[in-house]
Parts: C-alpha cells; sequence; structure tokens
C-alpha cells in the first residue's frame, strides 16, 4: 500500500498540479483591474462630446432636475433616468446616464440596441430593440439604465437629444433653479475650476469614461 | 442582482450539457480506457440539455414572450460576448443533435462533426464564464480564472451526468477510468477555487470583490457554498473517488501478481462495487455542486458601486 501511494503522486502529478496552480494564479492576475485614478483632464475620443457639469455648491437638493426629466421624458413605470443622492455629510449628487466616451452598456449589448452618435457622443438606447437581457445593467457602473418590469425593456437618459436638436436645453439643465445642473462640451467643462471625474466611492472613471465633471464643495 | 434562478439554471445546464459531449469524446477517443461505457449517452443528452437551458433563457428576456422576433437580432453586435454566446450555442446545439444521432444509430460519425462538436462544447462551456468575466462593473465576476472554473466544473459535471446515466442506458456497463478523471478535475477545481477566493478575499479585486467574497465565505451564501459547493460537490466525491481508484488499483495489481480465482472475485466485487448507491450518490452530489457554484457565482456579484452612496 506504501508503495503504491508513493507510485500515486509521482513528481509528474506534483509538476502538473503546480503549472495548473500557477496558471491559474497568473489568469486571475491579468485583466489589469488595478487602475490610477486620475483628473478629469483626459480629452474624449470624440472632441464634440457633450457632457453633464455638477457643481455640489450650488445644488440644494430639490429634486427639480429629476421631476423634470420625468415630466419631459415620461418615465416607464419603476425607471429612474436622473437621481438626486444625498451622502452622509448632507452632499447632493444629481446623476443620470454619463454617456461614456467607452459605453459598457454599447459594448455588451446584444442587439445593438445602444449608439454612440459621432456629432456630440450622446448614447442612445433605442428600446424598440431591447429584448429586456439586463446585460447593460451590470455592465454599467452608474446604473444608468433601467429596466421596467411593466413594459419588460430598459429606458434610460438621452441628454434629451431631441430638444436639444430643436434648439433647447435638456430639461434638468433647462429647470435646474440654481444653475448647478449644466451642460457642454466635455473638453470646454474640464477646465472648470475644481473640476473632478470622481468622487470618492464611485466608480473609477477608467473603466468607461463618463462624460460627467463634478465640482465637489470645498 | 438582476438576473435570478433561471440564469443560474441556464449557465449550470450549458457546462452541463457541454461536459457530457466532452465526456463521450474522450470515452470514444479512448481517453477514459478501452471500451469505456460512456462513450454514447453523452451525446444523447449534451443538446437537448443545452437546447433546454436556452428555452429557458427566453423566458427570463423582458421580451421573450411578448415580442420575440426581436430575438433575430441577438446576432447583431459582434462586440457582445452574449452574441458570441448565440452563435456558440446554436451551433452546438445543431452539430450535437447531429453527433448524437449518429450514436443513437450506432453509425460511425465523420471525424470532422465529432471535432466540431467537441471545439463548441469547449466554446460553450468556456462562453458561460466568459460572459461573466468580462463585465468590469462587477468585480466579483472580472477575474480570468471564471471560464477556467466554469469550464473545469462543466467537465466535472458532465463526466458524473454520463456515469450516471451510462449504466442505465449501455447492456454491459464497464467501469472505464473515470473515476480517475474525476479525482483530476475535482481536484483541480478545488485549486482553482482556493486561488480565485484567495485572491478575491484578499483584496486584488478591488474593496467590493472583497465584499461579494466575504458574502459567500462568511455571510448569507456560507451555507451553500461550504455545505453544497465545498463539502457535497468537492471533497466528498473527492474522498469518494479516490478511494474507489486505489481500490481499483491495487486490485489490478493482486490480479497481475496471482491470478487466482479469489483475486479475480475481489477485482470483479470492487467493480461491482463502483455501481453501487455509493456512486450514484456521489454523481449525484457533484452536480449538486456545480449548481450551487452557478448559484453562488449569480446571487453574490455586487456592483462596483451600489447607485446611492456618496460621500
Amino acid at each position: 500500500m506504501d508503495n503504491l501511494k508513493g507510485k500515486l503522486i509521482s513528481r509528474r502529478k506534483v509538476i502538473k498540479i503546480g503549472a495548473i496552480a500557477s496558471t491559474a494564479l497568473a489568469l486571475g492576475i491579468f485583466p489589469g483591474r488595478i487602475v490610477k485614478a486620475d483628473a478629469s483632464s483626459d480629452a474624449p475620443k470624440n472632441p464634440k462630446q457633450l457632457g453633464f457639469k455638477y457643481d455640489q455648491e450650488k445644488c440644494i437638493g430639490c429634486r427639480v432636475c429629476q421631476a423634470a426629466c420625468k415630466d419631459a421624458n415620461e418615465w416607464e413605470e419603476g425607471t429612474e433616468w436622473r437621481h438626486v443622492l444625498t451622502g452622509k455629510s448632507g452632499n447632493f449628487l444629481s446623476i443620470s446616464c454619463n454617456h461614456c466616451d467607452k459605453p459598457a452598456c454599447a459594448t455588451v449589448c446584444p442587439v445593438k440596441a445602444y449608439t454612440k452618435r459621432d456629432e456630440d457622443g450622446i448614447v442612445i438606447q433605442d428600446r424598440e430593440k431591447c429584448v429586456g437581457c439586463k446585460y447593460c445593467m451590470y455592465a454599467c457602473p452608474y446604473h444608468a439604465p433601467q429596466f421596467s418590469y411593466d413594459t419588460g425593456r430598459i429606458s434610460k437618459c438621452h441628454f434629451c437629444f431631441e430638444r436639444q436638436e430643436n434648439g433647447e436645453k435638456p430639461a434638468c439643465v433647462h429647470r435646474c433653479p440654481t444653475g448647478a445642473l449644466t451642460y457642454g462640451e466635455l473638453t470646454t467643462i474640464q477646465k472648470s475650476k475644481g473640476a473632478v471625474s470622481q468622487l470618492e466611492g464611485l466608480p473609477n472613471p477608467e473603466l468607461t469614461k463618463p462624460s460627467l465633471i463634478i465640482i465637489p464643495k470645498a | 442582482m438582476h438576473w435570478h434562478w433561471l440564469i443560474v439554471i441556464y449557465l449550470f445546464l450549458g457546462g452541463l450539457g457541454a461536459g457530457a459531449y466532452l465526456t463521450s469524446f474522450a470515452a470514444e477517443k479512448g481517453w477514459l480506457g478501452k471500451n469505456s461505457s460512456l462513450s454514447r449517452v453523452g451525446y444523447f443528452i449534451a443538446a437537448p440539455v443545452v437546447a433546454f437551458g436556452t428555452i429557458l433563457l427566453v423566458f427570463d428576456l423582458g421580451q421573450g414572450l411578448t415580442k420575440p422576433w426581436l430575438l433575430i437580432r441577438l446576432l447583431a453586435n459582434f462586440s457582445s460576448v452574449m452574441t458570441w454566446g448565440v452563435y456558440i450555442l446554436s451551433a452546438f446545439i445543431m452539430v450535437g443533435l447531429l453527433k448524437g444521432y449518429f450514436a443513437f444509430t450506432n453509425k460511425t460519425a465523420p471525424n470532422i462533426i465529432s471535432w466540431a462538436g467537441a471545439f463548441l462544447a469547449l466554446a460553450t462551456g468556456a462562453y458561460t464564464g466568459l460572459l461573466l468575466s468580462v463585465i468590469g462593473a462587477v468585480p466579483f465576476w472580472n477575474s480570468g480564472l471564471m471560464p477556467i472554473l466554469f469550464v473545469t466544473s462543466a467537465l466535472s459535471t458532465g463526466l458524473s451526468v454520463t456515469a450516471l446515466l451510462a449504466p442505465w442506458v449501455e447492456k454491459n456497463f464497464k467501469e472505464g477510468r473515470e473515476g480517475e478523471a474525476h479525482v483530476y478535475l475535482i481536484g483541480a477545481e478545488l485549486i482553482i477555487v482556493a486561488i480565485f477566493f484567495g485572491m478575491m478575499n484578499s483584496g486584488v479585486y478591488g474593496p467590493v470583490g472583497k465584499e461579494s467574497a466575504a458574502l459567500v465565505i462568511s455571510g448569507v451564501y456560507s451555507l451553500v457554498f461550504w455545505g453544497y459547493f465545498i463539502g457535497l460537490g468537492l471533497l466528498f466525491p473527492l474522498v469518494i473517488f479516490t478511494r474507489q481508484y486505489l481500490h481499483s488499483k491495487q486490485s489490478e495489481k493482486q490480479l497481475a501478481k496471482e491470478p487466482s480465482l479469489a483475486a479475480k472475485e475481489s477485482s470483479e466485487a470492487v467493480q461491482k462495487g463502483h455501481h453501487s448507491y455509493l456512486t450514484i450518490v456521489t454523481d449525484i452530489s457533484v452536480i449538486v455542486g456545480g449548481f450551487a457554484l452557478r448559484a453562488i457565482i449569480i446571487l453574490a456579484a455586487l456592483p462596483i458601486w451600489d447607485g446611492v452612496t456618496i460621500p
């Protein structure tokens, strides 16, 4: 029996197991996830990329942006295209789709319901094409794609592209009473004083390169 | 958490069917010993099992039953791993059915069909893991190990389901080297799982990956993890199959040394023992463990940001 055991765990097997283990270890590490957070100065691929600018100092948390969006875009039951979040210190953040430079939703959507427009970088989701697989809900780090159990499909902020085409501002920006929420070409708003692209605890902007500029409360 | 049990079952069945095909493929090639009895049953069940899982997936789609014509566009986005999956699964189901037909009628299938099926089976198993591993916003999934883990589990559960069904289907069932294959697969899976959770838990995948790992190792899913997956799915079968493997090795030796009647009888007893209730229970245990793994991976997926918390 002893002799048998000695044979069962031969040197070759030990090497084999070692090879499996080290391959596994290497594969676990490879997709470079240790990405550095950096300032908002990263230029988008598209120089005409539009983005939202949110000034934390000016926001009073009235949620009119949310209501304006809901009115203008007739949110489907159970969806919220824009959120106003409250932090522990009483700070707010108004956030919707960030029309990312690298939109993960568009990459993973199997039916190509998402398109990123060449003219302004707006990411538009066509709900008529959506099959409701919810893959984009996992892919988007900002919870922008919203699923309605009522209609069985995803919808999300489209930057009021139709209003913009008619020369109007996006509904949320238009109705913000304090000017906390504005928008513009990303390369321009990135130059605002104190602009950052990430708050602590929010996803690393390297993941999708969001077109959102935040001016945090000093 | 947007995906639930239907997706868990779909991922599990995708792996099970792929593993069953590869088991019969290995048996047919003689890799599981001479005249292995596992060379047909895996082919019979592979395509139907994967097809059934795919049908379940349709029920999970928001538009699966209301606007099914939209599903044709699932073939549209070549940058989406899900689109790759639709191609891989469709191809595997077709080739698998063809190969199953050849196996059922005891005809020899053209080599190209057998190999194409084996390649697609491997792709199916890997796809179920790759689907998750490309999601950067879910740190628990975002590991290159995911496809490897899923393929290993697919092979292990596929071997078990084939070994479980073969004695009923095949008249002269004969034990091959499947016990040995079981030991290697489960051993490999244990190593991969240890490295995966070790890395998750040490924070290599960020604080949220660590949080997910904690849910599994010591949180709400710890019973499913330690009990169903590690205990029933890996350790228990590892002990049983290793024991059987050692016994059969020993009796083989005995038989070679003194080919007496008594030794022959004892060798036959060992052989018989392999089709015992214990083997059946162990194979079922492996399959339950494979299912528990898919459930844990889907249910413990936390987003990189919860969408609510700001400083």
